[in-house]
């Protein structure tokens, strides 16, 4: 029961665009990203669903990569940042990240994004408290927060 | 993580045949939110636990798992057995995801998440403890994965979701293919943290609980070292009937991440039933709750803060639930 184990075909809609990969059964959806697909803008963090820098979004909802086993991505359709804007054509979220002063070492960015998104696609105008809520699953060291909560409000008007 | 093999249940018969032969090594994957962390905290303590028992034997690696569930101190949380096998995701089974209701009660399936249980509408009407305890979980990420299912047979000391379907009466409906279905009140599927006494070829497939009935009031309250995504250091779930002449006919106190399983405080509830809810006798209710929560776990260098704390939350939840009408 070790090394035996084979790869199983994974099939997903990666921003769009449908991608088939063999992935072993151990595998995250968030190593999957990163190590097979080469997407690395969605970070690998804590590895324990408590600083959100691997959020991505999975049929609509914001869900943490770490926690995901790939195989259970099987058939299901998942946003990341890459899928976000473009660096000709910036997602409204990222410009207002940039105008707001939102990112500074830039490691919860991508996920702060993500979290910002899912919130915006359910709730195109959110309150403070519902964008602190929105974001609550996502760590911060440098910014304290609130540039990152202005960012996401003047986004969304 | 160790090398396991991977099964996704098309359908609840499909995930009880292929539990049913392989029963001791497979391990049951919902949302993940618990279950992911401890076999990659397993994974990293593995190598250590390895060079000791290659001293002694060369044997393989049933016997490693064994020297290794011993070893329950180096990795907090740990539950029993995180080298499984198989892995059997039950998140597609159509069936064991949603809340349903009859006349009398209500049916949550055991994959339905927190977000699910915050937005559905017949928990807010009729058990509403239930969306609190579900909305304190996490951040949204983790309720947009987490499930009650899990929240409830992972039997973790700091559950959130476990000690309100404890105070609601809740019944786990479970299945396996040999014996069928059987009805087993969650209090008595409690053994000890982490372990439950769910058979191993068992999916549970439905928590039910019975409608409060008219008047009934509930409440929830936790508390933790930040206001988001953070471990409960402590909650409470009060459940309380006032009848029109002003004494108390139904009295339900559970509290959360106080004791090792969580559990009714039928010592203090049984001081205010029946009674009107004068402070004096509040003041006993909570004195005797704490008294025998520090019975069970013993003193320890948190008690001084735990136990005024445990008691005014008590009592700030009751008197609300006291006010609202």
């Amino acid at each position: 029961m070790s090394a035996e184990i084979n790869k199983t075909i994974l099939r997903m809609k990666i921003n769009g665009n449908a991608v088939e990969v063999a992935v072993k059964p151990t595998w995250t959806l968030l190593r999957v990203l990163r190590e097979e697909l080469r997407l690395t803008g969605t970070k690998k963090g804590c590895e324990q669903g408590d600083c959100g820098a691997c959020t991505v979004i999975m049929d609509g909802k914001a869900v943490n990569a770490c926690l995901i086993l790939a195989l259970q991505a099987q058939s299901k359709e998942i946003e990341t940042i890459e899928g976000l804007g473009t660096p000709e054509h910036l997602h409204p979220l990222q410009e207002s990240f940039i105008e707001n002063g939102a990112v500074q070492c830039g490691y919860c960015t991508s996920g702060m994004l993500m979290s910002g998104k899912a919130l915006l696609k359910a709730n195109s105008t959110p309150n403070v408290d519902e964008i602190k809520r929105a974001i609550s699953g996502n760590l911060c060291r440098c910014t304290g927060y609130i540039k990152i909560i202005n960012a996401i409000e003047k986004a969304s008007k | 993580m160790q090398n396991f093999q991977f099964h996704s249940a098309s359908s609840l018969q499909d995930g009880l045949d292929y539990l049913a032969e392989r029963a001791g090594g497979c391990k049951i994957i919902a949302g993940g939110t618990d279950l992911i962390p401890a076999l990659r905290k397993a994974d990293l303590s593995f190598s250590v636990t390895r060079q000791k028992s290659d001293q002694k034997s060369a044997s393989g690696r049933s016997e490693l798992c064994k020297i290794f569930a011993g070893g329950g101190d180096v990795i907090p949380m740990m539950p029993k057995d995180t080298h499984p096998d198989y892995v059997l995701n039950i998140l597609e089974i159509e069936e064991l995801r949603g809340v349903t209701e009859t006349n009398d009660s209500v049916r949550i399936g055991p994959t339905t998440t927190f977000t699910e249980m915050m937005e559905s509408e017949v928990l807010k009407r009729c058990l509403p403890l239930l969306v609190q305890a579900a909305s304190s979980v996490g951040g949204p990420q983790i309720r947009n994965r987490g499930t009650i299912g899990g929240n409830i047979v992972s039997n973790a000391p700091c559950a959130d979701v476990l000690p309100a379907v404890l105070a609601l009466e809740g019944n786990l409906e479970l299945h396996s293919k040999k014996s069928g279905i059987r009805i087993l009140p969650v209090a008595e599927a409690l053994e000890a943290p982490y372990k439950t006494s769910i058979a191993a070829d068992e999916i549970l497939t439905g928590i039910l609980i019975s409608k409060l009935s008219p008047g009934t009031r509930s409440g929830f309250e936790k508390l933790g070292r930040r206001n988001a995504l953070t471990t409960a250091r402590m909650s409470m779930s009060v459940v309380l009937k006032l009848e029109d002449d002003g004494t108390i006919s139904d009295l339900r106190i559970v509290p959360g991440a106080v004791m090792p399983v969580a559990g009714r405080m039928t010592n203090a509830e049984e001081i205010l039933l029946g009674k009107k809810p004068e402070s004096p006798l509040i003041e006993d209710s909570a004195t005797l709750m704490a008294e025998s929560i520090f019975k069970i776990t013993g003193i320890r260098w948190s008690t001084e803060y735990k136990k005024p704390v445990v008691q005014n939350i008590f009592k700030r939840l009751l008197k609300q639930l006291l006010q609202d009408n």
